[in-house]
């Protein structure tokens, strides 16, 4: 319960969509701490929960019951305003497509969250980002112009801008081909080798799986598995037992 | 952020200029009319007033017109160097074509003595000396081409008329207020004559006399001294200071009352402008929900994010108030040559206008998109991860219950002031009852689109051809989306509905109290020149004794103040002869008899707004020494605007006896007796002969400025309404690319997308228009009862014309829809995928 190794923690996570009639309980008392600095992946059948336990560690949804602190925050006492401001300072965000503003460059898009939040960007940083994802000669293209994969790379640019205490990626590769997804994952890797990040990602891909540190199970909203250095085969056999444990 | 949002709306130059030119219309109204009523003021304020008369000795009416014996006595006053009476009589010139010349003062008043007073400017040519010299003024010679040197011929009273050379033109100079018919202020003479010959031709009674002092004479004192000499409430006695005061608090009241006649226009513009903009809005923010939940995701607040789409609205604004200003200032001569063609307006563009301008606009483009930019910021972050994301819509119960509300207020507002009442403030609020009501309909359209359209789809499940199901039920699954493009149509039509309501009551109105008042079978002779002018009693004498009269009448016209029991009012009296009544006129008595010799005979719609009935006791203060007590005899049907109290002759003073207004023949020969008096008046350029139609086509042209504004707004209405169809239409189609392109994916094919866009187009523009003429019609329905005193009931619905106002919009609706159609068709089945 250490501050200083642990990112995020969450504890006794529900969350329960729609009212009396037509409940669904998307999450049921799901407990979960990552570490700083280690990249985490969360996997599961469709429909497990993975995007609704995202959304609510990440302060994008309200919880039902349970708890979550993000560095020593806890964001279920937190107001909108004190939401939007912990989103932008202490969290970064890649989503599977339409990440970035049509309307903005690239570069204006990966320091979108500096520009909102009135920061001047920090020269090094962004020019250590830009570099990491090879980005320096697309920075005045629009989205538009630019392929998939260069747009999840400004889109992981953005997140990684801030210096936040996590980023979370809900499949961001879940659109890219094989090729692509891997240079994107390297780049995730790297930035949790290279800088220390914390990095929350959830995959329907074993080999995008094993890029990660830890590897969680979801299943009916419940935490059923939680895999430590994984590799495509470890991930993909867990997977194949959560099958079979379902029929 | 600001970058942003600038970028998104280059990004979209079509939309753009669509709510550009929505913002510009309500602008430009608004520095429109502020332009020309400033440019009106400034003229009027800069008339050469005089402020060299030292006091003002002025009658007030033509009973106490002042003698000579007054004037030696004012000017044996001590500090008075000189008194000098100003005569006002009845003259008229007849150019050498035989016309008589138009000019803006009422004949009885246009005759004047020449004097060196600073009255009068010689503009070219010299000031009258010797008899047949005349000096005209300056605007009447130029409109009507008169010259120096030219031989006229000047119409004085009596029917006389004296043959005179024009030796030059004068400018006016008055003092205190200009006016062009009331004997009791300073009248802008059109005809000058020698001081000698002025007594002999125009009478020898001075309408005011003027007193010039020495320096340093104490100008209160005098003031004092004169109304010791004559006083009474027949005469005003002001220093030169207080009058040239006065003067310029009237131009600037005038100027308010010009204003309010312009700005509904600009107020109009602005509402109606509004909802296209607020439209733009909503479907601008609907097409971008991603977006705003990326930049809520990433850190944006609520807050930045509703600046972001007010930062729009600004932007929008500045420009729509640009083209607003320049349109505004293009348009105002045009406007100020409908609403002043008789005047010399010099054409100023004051900053104010500009500012106001600009003001209206972002202020008008900020209201109107704030609803959407609340909209935007509610968007959840989480939308940014979901692909049906949906704009949060306000709750709809809340708007069902608003609208209720509204209707169940509206009506009982219009209820509580059904009765055509005088007030002003009922009339406002009826109005304000009906436009509310108004609101009502369109805060329900959702629910009433959702109903009906919900209706139609369940009557089409069986058959029905599939381009015909496929767009109704692509109008009845949103009903929102719906009814917002349906209320762009409910509006424009709901406001040429009440236009042409207003209009078509208006026009029935003047036609019926003059066709029910006089039969055909009646002669009518009116004054020629001039407004309120009236005809010389010697012509009554004349026209009573043409041979085939058989009866002859003469209406009297004059404004009194009426004593009820209800209070004091100022209202027009006629004084007739009781026989006139009988034949010569036909006024339908609705109650009570119509023998003026038992008392008043009253309009039922004065009546009405009196709370009069049959038996009452009524006085009419005539003139302040002269009043008429009697009791209501009899009502008799007419309307506000020809609605009149009539009482006996007899009971009226002399010189108002002689002051004939009009006059009626009749006699077995109705045929006969008019060519009589055409023949006998045919010299006789300030007479006109005329009957039942030419008054009903005076009366019409007398509303000109009435219809002028009605068909303005018409037009005003049929613009924005057609364009806001256009916009939203086109708008409502290019935001669903996506599920179109799905639809072409799964294998619709492009006629029957572009066929079922049609239909949708069409039930989305019928459903509106439906509405429109609902609210449009019942709207209108008040407007004639606030606006022209009538009763609900006596509205007129102009059928054709709204029949043609519903196949336009119907028919532009249409035409909006063929190019969103064909752009939908063309949609490829990949941008379902493709962002
Ligand atoms: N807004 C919502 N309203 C109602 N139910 C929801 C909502 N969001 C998610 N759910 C339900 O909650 C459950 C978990 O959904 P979630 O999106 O977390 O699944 P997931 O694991 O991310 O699935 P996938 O792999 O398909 O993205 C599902 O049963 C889903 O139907
Ligand atoms: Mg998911």
């Amino acid at each position: 319960m250490n501050q200083t190794t642990t990112a995020v923690r969450a504890t006794g996570l529900t969350r329960i969509y729609g009212s009396e009639d037509a409940k669904v309980t998307a999450l049921s008392d799901v407990s979960v701490e990552f570490e700083r600095g280690q990249f985490t992946a969360i996997m599961g059948p469709s429909g497990s929960g993975k995007s609704t336990l995202m959304h609510c560690i990440a302060g994008l949804d309200q919880v039902t019951s349970g708890k979550v602190w993000i560095g020593g925050t806890e964001l279920t006492v937190l107001n909108d305003d004190q939401l939007t401001a912990l989103r932008r300072e202490k969290v970064g965000f890649i989503f599977q497509a339409f990440n970035l503003l049509p309307t903005l460059t690239a570069l204006e898009n990966i320091t979108l969250p500096l520009d909102l939040a009135g920061r001047r960007p920090d020269r090094s940083v962004v020019d250590r980002v830009v570099d990491t994802l090879l980005l320096r000669d697309r920075l005045d293209h629009r989205p538009s112009q630019l392929s998939g994969g260069q747009q999840q790379r400004v889109a992981c640019a953005r997140a990684l801008v801030t210096e936040p205490e996590v980023v979370f990626a809900d499949e961001p590769t879940g659109a890219l081909d094989s090729q692509t997804s891997a240079e994107l994952l390297g780049f995730l890797r790297q930035s949790v080798d290279d800088f220390g990040q914390t990095v929350v990602m959830v995959t329907h891909d074993p080999t995008a799986a094993a890029y990660a540190d830890r590897v969680l199970f979801l299943a009916d909203g419940r935490l059923v598995g939680d895999l430590t250095a994984p590799t495509a085969d470890t991930v993909l056999d867990w997977m194949k037992s959560m099958e079979r444990a379902a029929h | 952020m600001l970058r942003a949002a600038l970028r998104e709306l280059l990004a979209h130059k079509g939309r753009m200029a669509m709510t550009i030119i929505a913002i510009a219309l309500g602008a430009a109204a608004l520095v429109a009319s502020w332009v020309v009523s400033e440019s009106i003021s400034h003229t009027l304020v800069s008339v050469d007033t005089r402020t060299d008369v030292g006091v003002s000795v002025q009658s007030l009416h033509q009973d106490a017109a002042l003698t000579p014996a007054d004037r030696d006595r004012l000017a044996a006053l001590p500090g008075v160097r000189r008194a000098t009476g100003v005569i006002l009589g009845r003259a008229g010139v007849v150019s050498p074509d035989g016309k008589l010349a138009s000019a803006a003062t009422s004949m009885d008043l246009a005759g004047t003595n020449a004097d060196d007073t600073g009255r009068m400017v010689t503009v070219a040519g010299r000031a009258p000396s010797a008899a047949g010299e005349v000096a005209i003024n300056a605007d009447v010679a130029r409109r009507n081409d008169l010259a120096v040197g030219m031989p006229v011929r000047v119409l004085v009273a009596d029917g006389r008329s004296e043959a005179a050379t024009v030796v030059g033109t004068f400018d006016y100079r008055t003092l205190g207020s200009p006016s062009t018919t009331d004997w009791g202020s300073d009248t802008v003479p059109t005809v000058a004559f020698d001081a000698q010959s002025a007594p002999g031709l125009l009478g020898d009674r001075f309408s005011r006399i003027e007193l010039a002092t020495a320096p340093g004479t104490d100008l209160k004192r005098l003031r004092d001294a004169a109304e010791r000499v004559v006083g009474g409430v027949s005469y005003r006695i002001s220093t030169g200071p207080e009058l040239a005061r006065d003067a310029r608090e009237r131009a600037t009241s005038d100027i308010w009352d010009l204003r309010f006649t312009l700005l509904p226009f600009a107020v109009l513009a602005m509402l109606v402008g509004m909802t296209v903009i607020s439209n733009t809005f909503t479907i601008l923010v609907t097409q971008r929900i991603r977006q705003f939940a990326l930049l809520r995701a990433v850190g944006a607040s609520r807050r930045q994010v509703r600046r972001t789409v007010l930062a729009e609205a600004v932007v929008l604004g500045l420009a729509g108030g640009t083209v607003g200003v320049l349109l505004g200032v293009a348009l105002g001569p045009g406007v100020i040559a409908i609403t002043r063609p008789a005047d010399d307006i010099d054409y100023t563009v004051p900053p104010l206008a500009v500012l106001l301008g600009y003001l209206a606009g972002v202020l008008i483009t900020v209201v109107a998109a704030y609803g959407s930019a609340r909209r935007a910021s509610a968007v959840s972050p989480m939308a940014a991860l979901r692909s049906d994301a949906t704009v949060p819509r306000d709750i709809r119960t809340r708007n069902v219950l608003l609208g209720v509300g509204a209707l169940l207020v509206s009506a009982a507002l219009v209820f509580a002031t059904r009765n055509p009442n005088a007030g002003t403030a009922s009339r406002i609020v009826a109005i304000g009852g009906a436009v509310l009501g108004g609101l009502g309909v369109l805060l329900l359209t959702p629910t009433i689109a959702g109903a009906v359209l919900g209706t139609v789809m369940r009557l089409m499940r069986q058959g029905g051809r599939p381009a015909l199901r496929f767009g109704v039920r692509n109008a009845a699954r949103d009903p929102r989306r719906t009814a917002s493009t349906a209320s762009a149509i409910t509006v424009g039509l709901a406001l040429i509905c009440a236009f042409a309501s207003l209009s078509a009551s208006l026009s029935t109105l003047i036609g019926s109290t003059t066709r029910a008042t006089v039969p055909t079978t009646t002669t009518v002779l009116q004054p020629g020149g001039g407004n309120a002018a009236t005809l010389d009693p010697a012509d009554l004498t004349t026209a009573r004794h043409l041979p085939g009269v058989s009866a002859a009448a003469a209406s009297r016209d004059m404004l009194v103040d009426v004593d009820y029991p209800g209070g004091t009012t100022k209202r027009r009296a006629s004084a007739i002869e009781p026989e006139a009544l009988n034949g010569l006129l036909t006024p339908h008595i609705t109650g009570g008899s119509g023998d003026l010799r038992k008392g008043f005979v009253i309009a039922q719609n004065q009546a009405d707004m009196l709370g009069l009935g049959v038996g009452d006791p009524v006085t009419l203060q005539i003139t302040p020494q002269t009043s008429v007590r009697s009791r209501v005899a009899g009502v008799y049907e007419a309307t506000e605007l020809q609605s009149s109290i009539y009482f006996d002759v007899s009971l009226a003073p002399t010189s108002l006896r002689e002051s004939v207004s009009v006059i009626y023949l009749t006699g077995p020969d109705p045929a006969a007796v008019r060519a009589r008096a055409e023949a006998a008046f045919r010299d006789r350029p300030d007479v006109t002969v005329t009957d039942q139609q030419g008054l009903v086509a005076q009366g019409v042209e007398a509303q000109r400025l009435a219809f002028v504004v009605m068909y303005a707004m018409f037009a005003v209405a049929l613009i924005i309404a057609l364009f806001g169809v256009v916009n939203t239409l086109a708008l409502s189609v290019s935001e669903r690319g996506r599920e179109i392109g799905m639809a072409r994916a799964v294998g619709a094919s492009r006629s029957l997308i572009r066929r079922s866009i049609r239909v949708e187009s069409l039930v989305i523009s019928l459903l509106g228009a439906l509405l429109g003429v609902l609210v449009g019609v019942a709207v209108g329905t008040v407007m004639q009862h606030a606006m022209l005193g009538q009763r609900l009931s006596a509205v007129t619905i102009p059928l054709d014309l709204i029949g043609a106002g519903l196949a336009a919009i119907v028919l532009a609706a249409m035409l909006a829809a063929a190019w969103p159609a064909r752009r939908a068709a063309s949609t490829a089945a990949l941008s379902a995928i493709a962002e």
